[in-house]
């Protein structure tokens, strides 16, 4: 049974020839036009992601990547096209980024914890487990802006793994931390894989593909070149790159 | 053609990412101490009593007026500073927004708290001492005091729900909010009294949210009369209005805010 049917999806981002950005620059260019280049970042993606199936996606900067997954977690708004996602999902992305710096580790974990699905219960009573998954246990009470941005991403990611839900989103994600973590986010990611969670996962790294997809595609400005195994895709994938 | 999208959304705790975002917005205003908190409900109370002996010496002679002034001035204090924090409340927020699917709602509703909190710290100290000086309003002046409360945070909500996507596309709406707010201030009643202006002047005055909530609480509060029932329909109206077109405004736009950010 697919969990996630994507049909014929596109996005397209204008860029205008002059930014209008406020009140003031419209009411004094109301008379000027200007034009809009378009930039298609997906043209007609088409795939289904079955039960328990762990996909990769790899594909060059700038290829739609990060955008196709943001439109699979509903953060961004497709143009055209449909995509049925029919189960919970917890997104993983650029979690190192943003937080609320002011707050300390406790309280942002309980902030982006309930934004991701944890019950403040849930976000209560897993704290202890999330803060020493992320080795933070001795800055818990310290703002955010006093962590490296090493730390800040250890805590979001722990905080993502313990909300997940049945479909997994990850961008990049053995891409944070020292080695230690790492591996303890392969071992936690093996584990929920094991469990038959469903995950679509996106990086760069071909050990990290070949290694955890049983199936992968391959993105070339904005469409599916080829989908096949990890270990095609990852071959593909370096052919690209080197220019063959 | 259009997109059918439709990711399932996973269960989102409402009630308890409400609390949290009350909570943390809270205590980083007021730096987590005890101290700030005890301070952010006294705030009000100690407002009320600084302008209540300026007053009694400014207008010791027209005791109504005096009444009639704190009353306007804490409730536009209440609308200044929610719509305020209302626009800008997806764009402060915007870290949660690109990371997590939620509804977005919840960012604008607890922008709000901060005002809410002083503005019912305020309407308790007011009644205990229009009590303690032997003017305690009806319970029927009480009860619609309520619903003006009510109806004022629904054209408040409204309000910020609309704005708060507007502001990520307009980067300056704030400022011009700002300027807006500053006219609004005279446009309303609260420093000066609404019999002073020729009535067929009212009615525009009166399209201005603050003016018939400011008027209508007032009369309740410290007249004890109670505005007509064709009044209220309006003011009614006049919420669900405001409410609806930023509700829409909101359903329009909110999809693509991370788009915005």
């Amino acid at each position: 049974m697919s969990v996630i049917e994507v049909r014929q999806l596109a996005k397209s981002f204008w860029i205008p020839s002059a930014k209008r950005e406020t009140v003031r620059e419209h009411v004094l260019h109301v008379f000027r036009r200007r034009s809009f280049e378009r930039l298609d970042v997906l043209r007609s993606v088409s795939f289904d992601v079955q039960a328990g199936e762990t996909i990769g996606i790899m594909g060059r900067n700038g290829s739609g990547k990060s955008t196709l997954l943001r439109l699979l977690c509903g953060i961004y708004r497709a143009d055209s096209g449909s995509l049925d996602v029919r189960a919970p999902l917890t997104p993983i992305l650029e979690l190192g980024l943003g937080w609320n710096p002011e707050l300390d580790g406790v309280d942002n974990v309980m902030l982006i914890g309930t934004a991701m699905g944890l019950s403040l219960r849930e976000a209560r009573e897993s704290l202890d487990e999330i803060l020493a998954f992320a080795g933070l246990e001795r800055f818990a009470g310290l703002p955010l802006k006093h962590y490296s941005s090493g730390m800040a991403a250890r805590l979001a990611y722990s905080v993502a793994f313990k909300a997940v839900r049945e479909v997994l989103v990850l961008d990049e994600i053995f891409a944070v931390g020292d080695q230690e973590f790492r591996a303890r986010c392969e071992a936690r990611y093996r584990e929920l894989s094991a469990r038959g969670h469903t995950v679509v996962l996106v990086s760069h790294e071909p050990r990290i593909i070949s290694t955890f997809c049983n199936r992968a595609l391959l993105l070339e400005g904005g469409t599916i070149v080829l989908d096949a195994s990890g270990a095609e895709v990852v071959a593909e994938y370096s052919r690209h790159m080197s220019g063959r | 053609m259009h997109a059918a999208t439709t990711p399932t959304a996973t269960r989102i705790d409402i009630r308890g990412m409400l609390w949290t975002l009350v909570r943390t917005d809270f205590k980083s205003r007021y730096h987590g101490t005890i101290g700030g908190f005890v301070w952010a409900l006294l705030k009000p109370a100690l407002m009320f009593v600084v302008l209540m002996s300026v007053f009694s010496l400014i207008f010791a002679s027209t005791p109504h007026y005096r009444l009639n002034l704190i009353v306007g001035l804490f409730l536009w204090e209440f609308f200044g500073e929610s719509t305020r924090t209302g626009l800008i409340s997806l764009q402060s927020k915007g870290y949660l927004l690109t990371k997590a699917r939620f509804p977005s709602w919840i960012l604008v509703v607890a922008s709000l708290s901060n005002a809410a909190i002083t503005l019912v710290v305020f309407a308790l100290t007011f009644l205990g001492y229009l009590a303690a000086i032997g003017r305690a309003p009806h319970a029927a002046g009480l009860a619609l005091f309520l619903l003006y409360l009510a109806l004022f945070s629904l054209i408040v909500v409204g309000f910020a729900l609309g704005s708060s996507v507007l502001f990520l596309r307009y980067r300056d709406l704030n400022q011009v909010w700002e300027v807006v707010t500053q006219a609004g201030f005279f446009i309303a009643p609260i420093i000066y009294p609404l019999d002073i202006i020729p009535e067929r002047f009212h009615i525009y005055l009166y399209l201005w949210p603050p003016t018939p909530v400011i008027q209508f609480s007032r009369e309740v509060l410290v007249d004890g009369g109670v505005p007509t029932f064709k009044a209220h329909l309006l003011l009614i109206a006049m919420a669900a209005a405001v409410f609806a077109a930023g509700a829409a405004i909101f359903r329009a736009w909110s999809p693509s805010a991370a788009e915005n950010l």
